[in-house]
């Protein structure tokens, strides 16, 4: 043991930091949440030092499981609104990908003034995420908006984008779409740039059309950058907060879980902290267990990673 | 099995100026003949390897496959198949598929295909590994996977580029006769780059030599060897190079330090009926031989020996003129001279003399 950490205290000292930071930013926090799933904190019952008020919540052992996972209306629907989630998310990553490739395609020849058109590209990217979500609201607007403007230019009905309806996630993914395309377009240009030009001359020279490439040697090759780059869209996907909440605020028609735990705690009549964190630990689980299948999966089809 | 012609195709890659990368090249192959094109980096051999595959586009003259001109069909209508230089492996197909794709991709059944794949695994001993994927082989045993995609299609015609660069010198020399037998067997029209001009001697039935996309050369191993055309495939055919110097001219013969090499009437007629003072003077180092002392021949001094174990080379300064040339001598590798000694070097026959014009490089005499 002594030799050990003779040897060794460098690393361990090196990694020391990191580990502390971790600990007090990540693991704490989820701790403190796990615990919190088990009580019935809200903000009737926090200890409130403006007040002089001491913390008064109790345990309640798996209640606020049983309510959220009865699919209760009053405590978010969670079963309807998972499948929502689930729908927003593998539309957008389904629709991040194949426009992502598609662009990424057409970047990976030689084109007149490709520089320009990656960086033109690669904007929605670099622009924050809130001032798009706003300036799409606006170009959602029913009534001022380009896009029902657009629409009413060349004959067709403006409908009311944003409104309690399913056009409100059909625009929502629209914007994250819009959004996170750039992000797939940039790893599958490297992942096609990284597909060595002989095996489609020998492709060409195997008597391949243009489309048996593709499928033989191009998404082949893209494999393993498609299989990282879908599992982080994915998730991120899954919790993309920002862009529904600022686009549509609290409509219950865009409602995915990561949205209905932020209003539990920060709105409402009563802040129900207890419901918010188990939202979190759910969400939390269910992508546990979708990264792990996931992997399982991949590793299947012979992949190593 | 098809006979290949390129007619006077040149494939001009654009830029200022433009590049011939392969300039009127004017070539025949018959049915069955494996042709070896060689030639330096940047001779246009590979660029006229893909021209005949498809995978360039031919910008003046035409390619002919079979007698059927081919110059604007695309690779998938030429009935031919390639090995390329990294053996371009799907990655993510085994073995069996690997060399299966491309009957797969024509439709062919599967239990053919299967057939088909086994009997060019067993041929290139790959049965065990035919599970694999490439990743799983060594370099030896991808380069034949490489070979098997090409013969279990039974093309007409076989394009091989540099297929052996990536191996170790000794794997290099099997696979090399592996190649030349299995194409004596299948009988099938190869053609074959290289810039190695040993692989281009022992393996081809006819040398096509290039330069700067301009064919020089194309005859058989021996006739290159013993009759080069031009100073540049004299120099380029044969290992160790041939000694190329230009020396001063006499009535008689070549003068080299002192001597007077006797040289025959053709070429000397040739020479002054061109008013040459000088002439490029060559000699193989097999060609030139140790005397003694007493007799006549030029005198070097040894600068360095490379002993190859059956034989060494000799490689010394000799007078010429005003000024003092390096010349190779191949020796006997029991007993080479040692550094710094004074040698007598004389030519072993005069028949094995060339010459060349000292500008064009052209050869002087028939």
């Amino acid at each position: 043991m002594r030799r050990f950490l003779d040897r060794h205290w460098y690393a361990y000292a090196m990694v020391l930091p990191v580990v502390v930071v971790i600990a007090v930013l990540v693991l704490y926090p989820l701790a403190q949440g796990v615990y919190f799933t088990f009580t019935n904190i809200n903000e009737a019952n926090i200890a409130n030092p403006v007040l002089d008020r001491a913390a008064s919540y109790v345990g309640v052992g798996f209640r606020n499981y049983l309510k959220v996972l009865s699919g209760d209306s009053s405590y978010g629907a969670f079963w309807s609104t998972l499948l929502r989630t689930l729908v927003w998310t593998f539309g957008c990553v389904f629709c991040h990908y194949t426009v992502g490739l598609g662009l990424a395609m057409l970047l990976n020849r030689q084109v007149r003034g490709r520089a320009l058109y990656r960086v033109l590209l690669i904007v929605p990217w670099a622009v924050p995420a809130f001032i798009s979500a706003f300036a799409w609201k606006y170009m959602f607007n029913a009534q001022f908006g380009i896009v029902n403007q657009v629409l009413r230019a060349v004959g067709l009905p403006g409908p009311v984008w944003l409104g309690q309806s399913d056009l409100a996630l059909l625009a929502v993914v629209i914007v994250n779409v819009w959004l996170g395309v750039p992000f797939m377009m940039v790893a599958l240009l490297g992942g096609l740039q990284s597909i060595p030009a002989d095996l489609y001359e020998a492709a060409e020279m195997d008597g391949a059309t243009p489309w048996q490439r593709f499928r033989h040697v191009t998404l082949p090759g893209l494999r393993s950058v498609s299989s990282t780059v879908v599992l982080l869209g994915i998730i991120w996907t899954f919790n993309m907060f920002p862009v529904i909440y600022l686009v549509t605020g609290q409509n219950p028609n865009t409602r995915i879980l990561v949205t209905y735990a932020f209003e539990r705690f920060f709105a409402g009549a009563s802040r129900d902290y207890a419901i918010a964190c188990t939202y979190g630990v759910l969400i939390l689980s269910v992508l546990l267990v979708f990264a792990t299948v996931y992997r399982r999966a991949l590793r299947k089809q012979g992949e190593v990673w | 099995m098809a006979e290949v012609a390129y007619v006077n195709a040149s494939r001009i890659f654009s830029g200022n100026p433009p590049v011939r990368a392969v300039d009127q090249l004017q070539l025949d192959v018959a049915d069955g003949e494996f042709l070896v094109l060689v030639g330096p980096s940047g001779s246009g051999k590979s660029t006229a390897l893909r021209m005949l595959a498809g995978l360039e586009d031919v910008d003046e003259g035409a390619i002919e496959i079979g007698g059927k001109d081919v110059t604007n069909v695309p690779p998938k209508g030429r009935d031919i198949a390639m090995v390329f230089q990294s053996y371009a492996l799907y990655p993510h197909m085994t073995v069996a598929e690997n060399m299966g794709f491309a009957l797969k991709l024509r439709g062919v059944a599967k239990a053919q295909i299967k057939e088909q794949v086994a009997e060019a695994a067993k041929m290139l001993d790959l049965t065990k590994y035919l599970d694999r994927k490439p990743k799983a082989l060594s370099g030896g045993q991808r380069q034949r996977v490489a070979m098997g995609r090409a013969i279990v299609r039974e093309p007409s015609v076989f394009l091989m580029d540099e297929p052996l660069s990536n191996l170790d010198a000794k794997l290099r020399v099997e696979t090399r006769a592996n190649i030349a037998a299995l194409q004596q067997r299948l009988g099938t029209t190869t053609i074959y780059v290289t810039h190695d001009q040993v692989e281009a001697m022992t393996m081809g039935h006819r040398v096509a030599v290039l330069k700067d996309g301009l064919l020089q050369q194309c005859d058989t191993p021996r006739a290159l060897y013993d009759h080069p055309a031009n100073a540049f495939v004299a120099g380029f055919i044969g290992s160790p190079a041939m000694n190329l110097k230009t020396v001063p001219l006499t009535a008689e013969g070549a003068k080299l330090d002192g001597i007077v090499v006797p040289l025959s009437r053709a070429a000397l007629d040739k020479a002054s009926g061109e008013s040459l003072g000088e002439v490029t003077f060559g000699i193989r180092p097999e060609a030139l031989a140790l005397v003694s002392s007493e007799e006549q021949g030029m005198n070097m001094t040894v600068e360095l020996v490379e002993e190859l174990g059956a034989d060494a080379l000799v490689h010394g300064a000799v007078k010429i003129g005003e000024g003092t040339e390096r010349f190779v001598v191949r020796v006997d590798g029991r007993t080479p001279p040692t550094l710094g000694q004074q040698v007598k070097v004389a030519v072993r026959d005069t028949t094995e003399i060339h010459l060349f014009h000292p500008e064009s490089g052209d050869r002087l005499e028939a």
